[in-house]
């Protein structure tokens, strides 16, 4: 392999003007967390919700719930992605969509969104797993002592089935950080995008994607930290 | 509609201070309920009346009518899938039936108008499998429901849990977890979170089935205590050394059906039907 070996391009400008090659991946590194995290708020909420939604006893939650879940995990994140950020602002009334095309970071937005929306189906269907793994006596017990429905998820339910989906849910966590890289097709210039940039620029495609491998696997190796720490704070006295 | 009184909040009472108490102090003497102020005779308490349900075309209960009366023990047994864990389940609506109507305490259960949390609040329900939500210590396992449904104050609901820890024999285990006690500890708080609710009634749905049997004691006092207090309680349960000692009423189901209701004395004396003579004869050899 005729490859000119060079560690030390890290340090040497950029073609944007600004700062080295390592002040852009690092930019980049700013972006995917910053993406990750924000659809991630989506993705834990809407996906408590919609998972909640599969368990209640009325049919059209659950119906709703089945719905959301089956659209958003059967279609890939790549087509979603187009979805919104090519083909939603089209079909909106013209001022809007031109409105939505010409916001200031309308790749992170979208990215956000998508990334918020279709991971949120995959954590509905571990809250649900996480509920429905509970003994049917506990949901009775909250019931028998008048709690309300929402009283009984809130102080009963969902705190038991959140400490059971932990492990998964940080996979789930994950995943959602790793696909912030799919958003390079809509023009996100995340971590991925940059080290691609970088390699055109310098062709060191080997010191560039070197240096993604290793912060994506770093800033993953933060989170599981963080989750077993999480996961070691919130065990309940008692059990194994 | 009022509750059994609670004692005023600042009343005296008994102080139970986890110092005392080394691992497990035994029962205390004194009332677990303040005793029902006496009523006209006559009203029940539990009106099942003509009770039937389906699970899709199975009928799981036919035309089961009972009723309970003011301070009245009764115990239900039968056969395993003969409907009574369902029947006591349809008490506090935890199970829908289709036709007949329950009262409870004047209330109705079924009817579109009735507040179910609020009559569910006031009637006390204890599992086979105990349900303490685990993730909760035993003293927020009592407090949250008095918290959250009745509006307690934190520092009331504690005083009244504790209270009740102590007349359970667990004062010393408050702020422990509910997979850090044993079954029949765990049983005993769950009666006494019950309590905690000032309920006019209690429903024990096989409260000691899923015990070791040298903890199916320390439980079966805690109710005999219950019920010579005065507490209406309706118990589905196989322990006949119970229903003996302090049932006033047998009823026996078998196939969805009530097939024998009567006084304690004459149900194990000369049980009329064949089919509870034959649970009876099973169940009693040993």
């Amino acid at each position: 392999m005729n490859y000119n070996w060079n560690w030390g391009i890290y340090f040497e400008p950029s073609p944007e003007g600004v700062g080295t090659y390592a002040d852009m991946l690092l930019s980049g590194l700013q972006w995917t967390v910053a993406t990750a995290l924000s659809s991630w708020v989506i993705a834990f909420f809407l996906g408590s919700l919609i998972g909640v939604m599969r368990t209640l006893p009325s049919k059209a939650a659950q119906a709703f719930g089945t719905a959301y879940v089956e659209l958003f995990r059967n279609i890939p994140l790549l087509v979603q992605m187009f979805l919104w950020y090519f083909v939603v602002p089209e079909l909106l009334p013209e001022s809007l969509g031109t409105r939505l095309k010409q916001l200031p970071n309308a790749p992170f937005v979208t990215a956000v969104v998508c990334l918020g929306l279709f991971t949120a189906s995959r954590v509905a269907e571990q809250v649900r797993a996480g509920i429905q793994a509970l003994p049917r006596g506990q949901g009775m017990a909250g019931t028998a002592l008048g709690l309300t429905v929402a009283q009984t998820y809130r102080h009963v339910l969902l705190p038991n089935a959140y400490r059971i989906i932990l492990p998964p849910l940080t996979s789930e966590f994950l995943n959602n950080l790793k696909n912030t890289s799919v958003a390079l097709t809509i023009g996100l210039l995340e971590l991925t995008a940059r080290a691609r940039a970088m390699q055109e620029f310098s062709f060191q495609v080997f010191e560039a994607f070197t240096a993604a491998t290793i912060l994506y696997v770093l800033i993953n190796v933060v989170v599981i930290v963080l989750a077993t720490w999480l996961e070691r704070t919130v065990a309940v006295p008692g059990t194994r | 509609m009022t509750s059994t009184p609670m004692p005023a909040p600042g009343a005296a009472k008994p102080v139970a201070t986890a110092v005392q108490a080394p691992e497990d102090e035994g029962l205390q003497t004194g009332p677990l309920v303040t005793p029902p102020p006496a009523t006209a005779a006559g009203v029940p308490m539990i009106a099942i009346d003509a009770i039937s349900k389906w699970y899709g075309s199975f009928q799981v209960l036919t035309d089961c009518t009972t009723q309970i009366a003011k301070g009245e023990v009764v115990v239900v047994c039968g056969p395993s899938g003969s409907g009574k864990s369902t029947l006591i389940k349809c008490v506090n609506a935890l199970e829908p039936f289709q036709s007949g109507q329950i009262t409870v305490d004047g209330t109705r259960v079924k009817d579109k108008a009735t507040n179910l949390p609020k009559l569910r609040s006031r009637v006390g329900m204890v599992f086979q499998h105990f349900e303490l939500f685990p993730h909760l210590s035993i003293i927020e396992n009592l407090t949250l429901a008095q918290r959250k449904v009745l509006g307690r104050s934190s520092d009331d609901a504690k005083t009244r849990g504790r209270d009740l820890l102590a007349r359970v024999g667990l004062s010393a285990h408050s702020e422990k977890y509910p997979g850090q006690l044993s079954g029949g500890q765990q049983q005993r708080v769950a009666i006494a979170r019950a309590l905690a609710m000032n309920p006019v009634v209690m429903l024990f749905d096989e409260p000691t089935s899923a015990l070791d049997p040298e903890m199916v004691g320390e439980v079966l006092d805690v109710m005999v205590e219950l019920a010579r207090d005065g507490m209406t309680m309706m118990v589905v349960t196989h322990e006949m050394g119970f229903a003996r000692k302090v049932a006033d009423r047998v009823i026996f189901m078998d196939k969805g059906e009530i097939v024998e209701d009567a006084k304690k004395d004459d149900f194990f004396g000369k049980p009329r039907s064949e089919r509870a003579q034959h649970f009876l004869s099973k169940i009693l050899q040993h």
